[in-house]
């Protein structure tokens, strides 16, 4: 008894020493506040992959690559109908995973004077922009990362010019680099390896992405073809590399059939491609004549269990009556595992030939129809010696019927098409759908979704809601003023989507 | 110096003087005049000595005592009695009901004892005897129905299930809304991290002597940052001068389930009414008459046994007393696989060092130590798994004989998304939340004169806790497939320093002024190392040892925070007629931004006893209160500015935190009006307290998710203002009082009503990320209740009848942003509780009322969407015509006639879309408990060598009556502090574990 009181005096009296402190103990001292840029990078990188994936984790179903396996099950994907998500991922994945981060890193940046990661942020923050517009439309941007709830949302066509001004921006930073600046390395730039002249071809390959949204309405093909012709030589594609036989969850492309961590279990985020199938859309692109498949077919898919390639209507999976009779999902390709689609696929930010058909495109507008032909043979090889198809197939497949031979054969549908399959399952390709406004002029395999609901009155999906727990909660009015509150508010075309000339 | 100080006190403690010559043994009985009953407890000293004894439960003492001293009885509310001892032996008194002293002394803020009589506010206190009466180890629930304005929701009382109080209404959005918790004059931990069980249970209700309740700003609002929740001020038991008494308790207790959901038995599994094993769902065919359904709900629940021990000894002298008790709980639970193990130790003495100098040092361990088979879940849903478990499997066969899992549906090559029984998830990945607590606290009282106390306090809590998931390989899901692991542990330290002095003094004889003044210091600190580890490569070892370092993340957290405080209480007071307090408190914290570090907190209160005034003032009494106080609150810890964490992503770096930090927060602030009286008549055998109460809270400090172009994910900023206000009214009175048979009995009743008065920026309905449906989800909007359900309804005309369409349907509301569409705030509450004791039995029971009050029923939703609610069995694919009218093409309404067959496609489109089907107006009628005790007649007692002998029968919770269709209405899903608290999850209804229904078995033992 005497020791055990002794001993509470004792831990009275230790309390007692312990217990005055200064009111300055609310920082973290577990914790950093800030790191060095080259310590930012890398993270930065890998989230605007997952924030593209984000995107054209649905975008890839709008855009019918893909549809579910019983078809009628995700309301989302299946009858357009966004009214009921209580979040949207995507718009985080912009706004904070690479938006905040890169703000985080710009104003390091400028403390070391490391004005080359100043360039790559406001490059990467651009990019990510552009995607996001794409998908949402109006958007913050002049009072983005204010610390206000209730921002004001510029228009799209602000918010590209905004895009525009950081890409500028961002390329006089790399034009004269300081020598105070922190390495960048491969160690540091997971894309290009700190090779800033990349990163500078890299910023005007997005604007071409940019000005080819608008350049049908406005004009200025000469000046995009320019562009492109300027970019081409020097680009090398922008790729987030995933290591080969990775154990860590975090390190996989989301597009493969490995585990995930625990933030991206959100069923939003994971990827569905157990219970997707490819569609009928896909599979014709893919089909070259009642006995031959595009080579390609089986780099981007692998073997299902029955050996068999059927594609399923979009929206409806199974339940698609013109399947034949018994038909299970054995008799589909095995989504998984594809070039784009296993653990370790690189996850694609932009490719070389989605350049060469953004040129293809502009000049079968301006009518140099021989042009168009080149660069769309350009970009549909290059396609095919990424995916490694050996060189007798690709003669073969170059000289098939599937490819337009003479410039005056070839349609819009030739060049959009390719397009479509070599950019299969980004989200640019929803971008092009939605400036074709779905036209069968550009998608001749093309229809309405079965299970597409009513109400919509036979529109198509043209973006994503706001998130719904936040937007629509803190700015009432804003969602008021953009009508984004009405039910099918998905349907209504974007700024460069609707006033786009190319809708039939 | 200081050590001497402490050498004397030490041998104080242990030395009891009994040198005392010439006496002889008076023996008596000390009775009350009113009923010629024995008053236990009652005083007999010694004049002008140090001596004293307290007469036992019958009144009877023993004292030694030398002829021709003084003997002094006294009782509080009793006049005091003197009487020389001359000759005999036994010296019998009758004490006399002092009619004047209304009111006992109650237990203030920062533990000052302040006479009820000229009390300027509300307070209400609960006995611990009361407290006991409920049987419940978890001290909140033991509370329900006995305070008026406090609204607590249980999740049952089953091992680590927390518990939620709720005083006056929600004052914050998405904090923790509960009181301030003291013991004994230090703050407490009464967290439920991780959705565990709230720690107040930690602390043994055999310990407690009394719970002041102090309800309003007013009362708490010399605790300043803390009180605008209120307060409540646990006092444990202390030693009494007089013979030395040992007590032992046990109990054993029963535990069954409740009420609970009901589910179809018509149809099973599949889609579109068509057999399909691969479905988790029941809209399959009918189930054939040779198919067994079982009743999986009541297979999974069992019965849980508890026992109970308690022992305390108590004694002391004049000059030391002490008090030591020893508590050991084995608590089973209706869940399997749930058990507790408790053990209470708690010393506490109390020496007199000189005349002037009192020392109170006291320490309590406590080892607390939980499994459960449910986890809880941020968003609520324990037992969704169970709910929607098909019926054509049986629950209880989950694992193989060698102890692998059986699967009760699974595709070759996709065991992670496999089909299994809940209970393998409750038998085999059961998590474990272990504490050690350690409270000390000492308490030096000097008082160099008669009218200056000075007290200095100083005491730390104390918890190190373990808090550990395992899930068991092949359990199926992405992440616990191949086995996972998690553990965190924690030492969590709140000291409490702080200094009072008393000036209390009379002067002009009627007036008497008190001034308190103080200072004060809290010390938060909470240090945690927690890892995460997955992939087992050792099968049957639950180690990060054995998991690859790729798999493995480890993460260190520290919470620190520093307040001081000085404070000031003024009081003066007329003939104990009028009285008139101001106080005042300044605080400064550590986490708010320096610009607001300080804040002050001021209270002014009143009260005038007017019977004073009145002639026949002793036969009555009433009494007039008001009071008003503005306090504040601080913020959470380290939210003032963003941190950077370690990405895991390849080339690793940092990235923000999605908590990003606000450096303009400014402190909460909540005012109060607070407007009572008291009532007494028929000499306090009835009494009333009526109290009114407006309470206003600004700058709420929330931290919920925010707008993403803000730049953050979830932020802490000062985001709007509420309002609460009602009136709660006490009645206590003793209908029958005669010499073998008394009844008492005491009303609480209450009614609150909030208002969401502003908020932040454009915000109108503020939605909770928890515990949701899509149809209704909890919410606050502008102008309306603050604990308010959102979401669609039906369609309706100006006459307010449901819109059906031309093919019978009923038609939805158009907009996709919700309306209001329910509160889930009781719209009036009462708890009744009588005592009746009959010679030697007492009979005591608690009946509990509510009325009104949404229950948003999301278990139902989930239910019937996976088709195995007991309306789908009702009405699947029966014929139906829908109560409404259908719009002709004339925009006149006629009454729709069309029938309709009620499908899984109209369940699906139509009844699930809509929230108002989905939220239930609830009144109960409950027993909380209902306690019947026998004490053994003195004689016999004292053969069996017992000072006193009990016995107890109890139930607790036995009977509900209730318009509720779901399990227990007594719901709130995701408890406190679990991702969401108060005003995000009370009276949402998400898989929620139903109250059980205990018996128990007491004996109580005097030695």
């Amino acid at each position: 008894m005497k020791t055990i009181i002794r001993n509470i005096a004792f831990v009275l009296a230790a309390i007692c020493l312990s217990s005055c402190n200064k009111l300055d103990l609310n920082v973290n001292p577990v914790q950093p506040v800030t790191v060095p840029t080259k310590q930012r990078l890398p993270a930065i990188q890998a989230n605007l992959a997952y924030s593209l994936y984000s995107q054209a984790r649905f975008a890839s179903y709008h855009s019918y690559y893909l549809t579910t396996r019983l078809g009628n099950t995700n309301t989302m994907t299946d009858t357009w109908n966004y009214n009921s998500i209580n979040r949207m991922g995507a718009w985080r994945w912009h706004y904070f995973d690479v938006g905040s981060n890169v703000n985080g890193m710009l104003i390091r940046a400028k403390e070391e004077g490391s004005n080359n990661y100043t360039g790559v942020g406001k490059i990467i923050l651009a990019t990510s922009y552009l995607s996001a517009t794409d998908v949402f439309g109006d958007m913050p941007m002049k009072e983005a990362y204010a610390g206000i709830f209730n921002p004001v949302y510029d228009t799209q066509e602000e918010v590209l010019a905004g895009i525009e001004r950081l890409l500028d921006e961002g390329v006089a930073e790399l034009n004269q680099v300081s020598d105070m600046a922190l390495v960048m390395d491969a160690t540091t730039d997971m894309i290009y390896n700190g090779n800033l002249e990349n990163w500078k071809t890299f910023a005007k390959a997005v604007k071409a992405r940019l000005k080819l949204r608008t350049v049908n309405f406005k004009g200025g093909n000469q000046e995009l073809l320019n562009l492109v012709n300027d970019v081409l030589p020097k680009f090398e594609d922008a790729l987030f590399r995933y290591p080969k036989a990775s154990t860590s969850k975090w390190t996989h492309n989301l597009w493969g059939p490995g585990d995930f961590p625990e933030p991206f279990q959100f069923v939003d985020i994971k990827n569905d491609l157990t219970n997707t199938l490819p569609t009928d859309v896909l599979m014709k692109a893919l089909t070259v004549d009642a006995t031959t498949y595009d080579p390609r077919l089986f780099i981007l898919t692998t073997q299902g269990e029955n050996k068999k390639y059927l594609g399923a209507k979009m929206s409806e999976g199974l339940k698609d009556v013109s399947l034949p009779k018994d038909v299970t999902f054995k008799d589909f390709a095995n989504l998984f595992g594809g070039y784009w689609t296993s653990d370790d696929s690189p996850f694609p930010i932009l490719i070389k030939e989605e350049l060469y058909f953004i040129k293809a495109e502009t000049q079968f507008y301006m009518n140099d129809l021989d042009g168009a032909l080149e660069s769309y043979h350009r970009g549909i090889e290059t396609n095919l010696k990424r995916l490694g198809v050996p060189d007798g197939q690709l003669i073969s497949y170059m000289g098939s019927a599937k490819v337009a031979q003479n410039s005056a054969s070839l349609k819009i549908s030739d060049i959009m098409m390719q397009k479509y399959i070599a950019l299969y399952l980004q989200g640019e390709s929803w971008s092009d759908i939605k400036r074709y406004g779905y036209s069968t002029k550009a998608y001749p395999d093309f229809y309405y979704p079965r299970y597409a609901l009513a109400e919509w009155a036979g529109k198509y999906i043209q973006r994503f809601p706001y998130d719904p727990q936040t937007e629509y909660m803190y700015n009432p009015k804003e969602m008021d003023r953009l009508g984004a509150k009405a039910r099918n508010w998905v349907f209504t075309p974007v700024w460069w989507a609707s006033n786009s000339t190319l809708k039939n | 110096m200081k050590r001497k100080i402490l050498m004397l006190f030490l041998s104080t403690f242990l030395l009891v003087a009994h040198a005392m010559a010439q006496q002889i043994t008076v023996t008596g009985k000390v009775t009350s005049a009113d009923d010629q009953l024995g008053v236990p407890g009652a005083s007999v000293k010694i004049k002008g000595a140090s001596s004293a004894v307290q007469t036992n439960l019958d009144g009877a003492y023993s004292i030694k005592v030398a002829k021709g001293e003084v003997l002094v009885f006294s009782y509080i509310g009793f006049v005091t009695q003197e009487k020389t001892v001359g000759t005999a032996a036994v010296i019998n008194v009758v004490l006399a009901a002092d009619s004047k002293a209304l009111g006992e002394v109650v237990v203030t803020a920062l533990g000052i004892e302040r006479n009820k009589r000229t009390l300027t506010y509300s307070v209400q206190t609960v006995k611990g005897d009361d407290l006991r009466e409920a049987n419940q180890s978890n001290i909140i629930n033991g509370l329900q129905g006995q305070i008026a304005g406090a609204q607590i929701s249980s999740s049952g009382g089953s091992p680590g299930l927390p518990s939620e109080i709720i005083l006056r209404g929600s004052t914050t959005l998405s904090g923790d809304n509960q009181p301030l918790m003291i013991v004994d004059g230090i703050r407490v931990n009464n967290s439920s991290s991780n959705g565990t069980v709230n720690r107040l249970s930690d602390f043994n209700p055999e310990d407690i002597e009394n719970i002041s309740i102090l309800k309003g700003a007013a009362a708490a609002a010399l605790y300043g940052i803390d009180a605008a929740s209120g307060a409540i001020i646990i006092t444990t038991k202390q030693g009494k001068a007089g013979s030395l008494q040992i007590n032992g308790t046990y109990k054993s207790f029963l535990e069954t389930m409740g009420r609970t959901p009901r589910q179809q038995d018509i149809y099973t599994v599949g889609t579109g009414g068509v057999y399909d094993a691969s479905s988790g769902s029941s809209w399959g065919r009918k189930f054939r008459y040779d198919e067994k359904i079982y009743d999986n709900i009541d297979r999974f629940f069992g019965t849980g046994i508890t026992h109970d021990v308690n022992m305390n000894v108590n004694g002391g002298s004049e000059k030391l007393n002490y008090y030591v008790s020893g508590g050991y709980r084995n608590a089973g639970s209706m869940v399997p696989n749930t058990n507790q193990e408790k053990i209470n130790l708690m010393m506490k003495g109390t020496a007199k060092l000189s005349s002037k100098i009192e020392l109170t040092t006291s320490a309590n361990y406590v080892k607390n130590n939980i499994q459960e088979g449910l986890g809880g879940a941020s968003a609520g849903g324990w037992i969704n798994s169970i709910l929607l478990y098909p019926r054509m499997y049986d629950i209880l066969s989950y694992e193989k004989p060698n102890g692998d899992p059986l699967y009760s549906y699974v595709e070759a090559g996709k065991e992670k998304e496999a089909r299994i029984s809940p209970m393998w998830g409750a038998m085999r990945n059961p998590r474990n939340n272990d504490v050690d607590r350690f409270l000390v606290n000492n308490n030096l009282v000097y008082k160099p004169n008669n009218w200056i106390t000075l007290n200095y306090r100083l005491g730390q809590d104390y918890t190190n806790s373990k808090y550990r998931i395992v899930k068991t390989p092949g359990t199926p899901g992405e992440s616990s497939f191949y086995g996972s692991v998690d553990e965190n542990n924690a030492i969590t330290k709140f000291i409490t320093s702080n200094f009072t002095s008393t000036f209390d003094r009379k002067f002009y004889d009627d007036f008497r002024a008190t001034l308190i003044a103080g200072f004060s210091s809290e010390y938060y600190d909470s240090k945690s190392v927690s890892y995460h580890g997955d992939h087992f490569l050792v099968g049957d070892i639950f180690s990060p040892n054995v998991v690859s370092k790729e798999n493995l993340s480890i993460s260190e957290g520290w919470l620190r925070r520093q307040r001081y405080a000085v404070f000031g209480d003024f009081k003066i007071e007329y003939k104990n007629i009028i009285a008139l307090g101001v106080t005042g408190r300044n605080d400064w914290t550590s986490t708010l931004p320096e610009n607001a570090r300080t804040f002050y907190s001021p209270s002014f209160s009143g009260s005038l006893a007017f019977s004073e005034l009145f002639e026949n003032k002793d036969l009555w009494f009433g009494k007039l209160r008001a009071s008003y106080a503005r306090v504040g609150k601080d913020a959470p810890i380290y939210k003032t500015n963003t941190n950077l964490l370690g990405a895991s992503t390849v080339g690793g770096g940092f990235v923000t935190d999605a908590t990003g930090g606000n450096p303009n927060l400014g402190p909460e602030k909540t005012t109060e009006f607070e407007l009572g009286t008291e009532l007494s008549f028929f000499k306090r055998r009835l009494n009333f307290d009526v109290t009114y109460y407006q309470r206003r809270s600004i700058d709420m400090i929330m931290t919920p998710r925010v707008p993403l172009p803000s730049g953050y994910v979830i932020m802490t900023f000062n985001a709007g203002s509420l309002r609460n206000r009602g009136f709660e009214v006490s009645v206590t009175g003793t209908p029958v009082k005669s010499e073998n048979f008394t009844w008492t009995t005491t009303l609480n009743a209450w009614k609150n009503t909030s208002k969401m008065q502003e908020f932040a920026g454009d915000i109108v309905t503020f939605v909770y990320g928890n515990a949701q449906l899509n149809a209704g989800k909890a919410a606050s909007s502008l102008d309306k209740p603050v604990l308010g359900i959102v979401g669609t309804d039906y369609k309706r005309n100006s006459e307010g009848y449901v819109i059906v369409d031309k093919n019978g349907i009923p038609v939805l509301t158009e907009k996709t942003v919700e309306s209001y569409i329910g509160n889930r705030e009781p719209e009036f509450n009462i708890g009744l509780i009588n005592n009746l004791k009959y010679k030697q039995f007492n009979l005591s029971f608690l009946w509990d009322f509510r009325f009104g009050g949404d229950i948003l029923n999301a278990s139902r939703q989930g239910m019937m969407s996976n088709g195995i609610a007991y309306d789908i069995g009702q009405w699947r694919d029966k014929e139906f015509v829908f109560n409404g009218v259908v719009q002709q093409d004339d925009g006149t309404f006629i009454k729709n006639t069309k029938k309709v067959v009620l499908d899984y496609s109209y369940f699906a489109n139509n009844y699930y879309q809509v929230g108002t089907n989905f939220v239930e107006k609830v009144n109960w009628a409950r027993i909380r408990y209902i306690t019947l005790g026998y004490r053994m007649p003195q004689r016999i007692a004292s053969k069996l060598g017992f000072k006193n002998l009990g016995l107890e029968l109890s139930a607790q919770n036995p009977l509900v009556i209730s318009n509720y269709s779901g399990g227990d209405p007594e719901v709130n899903s995701a408890g406190p502090n679990a991702g969401g608290s108060g005003a995000s999850t009370m009276g949402v209804d998400n898989g929620a574990i139903p109250l059980p229904r205990t018996f128990s078995f007491g004996i109580n033992v005097t030695l």
